[in-house]
């Protein structure tokens, strides 16, 4: 049993509370992203897994045993950096071989196991050399390389892709997606990027202000986020979010009613946030779509798709197309046309998700 | 709108590979960069002034160490002799003591006082109580912002036969005063414990700012790894600071020769110049107190000659096998 489970975990120095009691349980051989913005309690909360910050209250559970105190080499985690935490003066092989010197692996062994997770990770040429001699992915494979050494029970990684850039990311991103399948470790990943959590996640935890906001799939979390606060955090552009007040057969946003894939007659007057993702919209009128009619401000083409930067009074919107080769056509647009089934409701004061009756 | 991104056509301008400069070319740059960069030039200019008159400008009278110098005729006026000084100074037993002294007591230094300031700093990166170690660091940095002829004082009274505390504790164990200061076996422990007690504090500074830049995740993931404080400081913080400490040595062998001069004249007497007299109290003695500076200056230039090449060698031999050097 390698699973993690965090029960009311609360992390204070002195009188300020960081993080405010998460519940999380994590099973075997899953890969968990914890996500959030900057200052969300998403690293404190991995640290105290790792043991490197004391849990003021609440209880870790890894495997069968309490974790609270028990000292970090006794935990069986392994840990991924930010920045590499590579030890500049030793070479790739001294570096992987770090840990398990100091566990006393004789030394026959150590040769082998690094061997082998040099092969795996592509680092066989390179264990002569010194980090400062390495690319910035070559060192962020060392320093995979020295976590899957010590076959943990648990991995922890801590935005290790952060100080990569895009190409890399996207790479070395893959690259730890395909060690997750092979090696099987239940592993727990810190970012603050929604790309990575939606692409390497088996479930996407969303926190905020020392809170989770909330756990699921990406596309349970994308289909079905729980508040404004994950609506407009996972998606890329975030989901746009206007305010209107419901009426007896839609949304009333400005003087446009959104129609709504769903009955709210019993709710009307209430106010709302309509929440719209970018690449739910059309060009063209379909059945049950609305048209929304913004001013358009600019055209930002990806390629294969566009961005439409505009306004809705005073709201700004970015909408996602796809531009079948040209983007001429896409400068006179005046409107988009919003699906009924793909439109979110959330409570404007509270910002929880509301559920459309049929 | 998508005629303004396209580029007109045209034949590719040819731009050389490598730019070879003219030497005019490179005094407009130079001037250039002067205008643009003038305040950082003004800053460096004191320095550069202090330089000149105070270590290049006396070095026109280096000359006097190969001529029979004579104050009324002057250092230009004196006749040259060439090697003379040099040969009296290598057949004056004195001069060679001197030396050997030099060198025995910087050797003492070298074993006991370097490494003194990086183990002190070492200790205090492994106080976690941060009052007890701000007044712990407070406590050894004081001594080196005391006079040295106060602590000589101090040396002098502590070692004394009849009030001082080293013979009183001595007496409570029913032994015979010693008066250490006039015993030339005791002379170098002495001083070089003094000089030990006197700067290793205000030396782990250096020490102590290159731990504070040692990367924390470093000591994070090791912890994690498993390692305990001691492996820590052994396989992080000291390879950490290896480049710190070997730059630090370099420049303590370049002055190797210079014994710090005035803590021996005021420790030292005659009873104690067969182990204390070094080279510079004797070029003190022979240039100053018996007017011979043609001498004097020869046994100078001959230690700065040696702290040259000694400080060259440890360069080139830190560059070679560290990768770590000042220049």
């Amino acid at each position: 049993m390698s699973g993690v489970n965090l029960s009311g975990i609360v992390k204070a120095y002195g009188a300020v509370q960081v993080v405010h009691g998460i519940d999380l349980d994590i099973a075997e051989k899953e890969f968990v992203v914890l996500v959030g913005p900057s200052g969300c309690g998403k690293s404190t909360t991995l640290r105290m897994i790792a043991g490197l910050e004391e849990i003021t209250a609440g209880d870790l559970t890894i495997g069968d045993r309490r974790m609270n105190r028990v000292a970090p080499k006794d935990r069986d985690v392994a840990m991924v950096f930010q920045n590499y935490a590579l030890y500049p003066h030793l070479n790739v092989a001294d570096n992987m071989a770090f840990g398990l010197r100091i566990r006393k692996m004789p030394k026959a062994e150590i040769k082998t196991t690094i061997s082998e997770v040099a092969e795996i990770l592509g680092l066989t040429e390179y264990l002569d050399r010194r980090p400062a001699d390495l690319s910035g992915g070559q060192r962020q494979r060392v320093a995979m390389g020295r976590a899957i050494v010590r076959h943990p029970k648990v991995f922890l990684f801590d935005e290790p892709l952060s100080n990569l850039d895009a190409k890399l990311r996207t790479q070395m991103r893959a690259e730890i997606k395909r060690l997750h399948n092979r090696l099987g470790v239940t592993s727990v990943y810190v970012t603050h990027d929604q790309v990575e959590a939606m692409t390497l996640a088996d479930r996407i935890v969303v926190m905020n202000n020392g809170s989770i906001e909330q756990i699921g799939t990406p596309m349970e979390l994308f289909n079905n986020p729980a508040n404004t606060f994950v609506a407009g955090f996972l998606g890329s552009p975030p989901m746009n979010q206007l305010k209107g007040t419901l009426t007896e057969s839609g949304a009333k946003v400005g003087e446009t009613e959104i129609k709504l894939n769903g009955s709210v007659a019993t709710q009307a007057g209430r106010d709302v946030i309509v929440g719209i993702r970018p690449e739910h919209v059309t060009l063209t009128a379909g059945e049950k779509t609305t048209a929304l009619p913004i001013s358009l401000d600019l055209v930002e083409p990806l390629g294969s798709e566009a961005l439409l930067h505009g306004h809705f009074g005073k709201d700004s919107l970015v909408f996602k197309t796809e531009t079948g080769g040209d983007i001429n056509h896409l400068s006179g647009v005046g409107e988009v046309h919003v699906n009924a089934s793909l439109v979110k409701l959330f409570d404007a004061e509270t910002g929880h998700a509301l559920s459309l009756g049929a | 709108m998508a005629d303004e991104h396209t580029t007109a056509g045209g034949p590719p301008v040819q731009e050389p590979l490598i730019e070879t400069p003219s030497s005019e070319g490179r005094l407009t740059r130079f001037y250039d960069h002067i205008r643009r960069e003038w305040q950082i030039y003004l800053m460096l200019l004191p320095t550069i002034i202090w330089f000149l008159v105070f270590l290049y400008k006396p070095m026109y009278g280096l000359q006097i160490a190969f001529k029979d110098y004579s104050i009324f005729r002057g250092v230009a006026g004196s006749p040259w002799v060439g090697f003379e000084h040099f040969e009296t100074l290598f057949s004056n037993d004195q001069f060679l003591r001197a030396i050997g002294n030099t060198i025995k007591i910087s050797a003492l230094n070298l074993i006991f006082g370097f490494p003194a300031p990086i183990i002190l700093a070492l200790m205090f990166n492994e106080v976690l109580h941060a009052s007890y170690k701000r007044t712990a660091q407070t406590i050894v940095y004081l001594p080196h912002f005391i006079s040295s002829v106060i602590i000589a004082g101090i040396v002098i009274t502590a070692f004394s036969p009849t009030a001082g505390i080293v013979n009183t504790v001595m007496g409570w164990f029913g032994l015979d005063p010693v008066y250490f200061l006039t015993q030339p076996q005791w002379f170098r422990p002495i001083f070089v414990g003094t000089g030990i007690w006197q700067e290793a504090g205000f030396g782990s500074i250096v020490f102590l700012a290159a731990i504070a830049g040692v990367n924390p995740s470093l000591y994070e993931s090791a912890v994690v790894d498993g390692a305990n404080r001691w492996q820590m400081m052994w396989k992080i913080t000291i390879p950490s600071i290896l480049p710190t400490i070997l730059i630090m040595l370099i420049i303590r062998i370049g002055n190797v020769m210079e014994v710090s001069f005035e803590l021996v004249i005021l420790l030292y007497q005659p009873a104690t110049y067969e182990t204390a007299d070094v080279v510079n109290t004797w070029i003190y003695r022979q240039g100053l107190q018996s007017g011979q500076y043609d001498l004097a200056a020869a046994g100078g230039l001959f230690n700065a000659f040696v702290a040259f090449v000694l400080v060259m060698t440890a360069n080139t031999l830190s560059r070679r096998f560290s990768r770590t050097s000042l220049w």
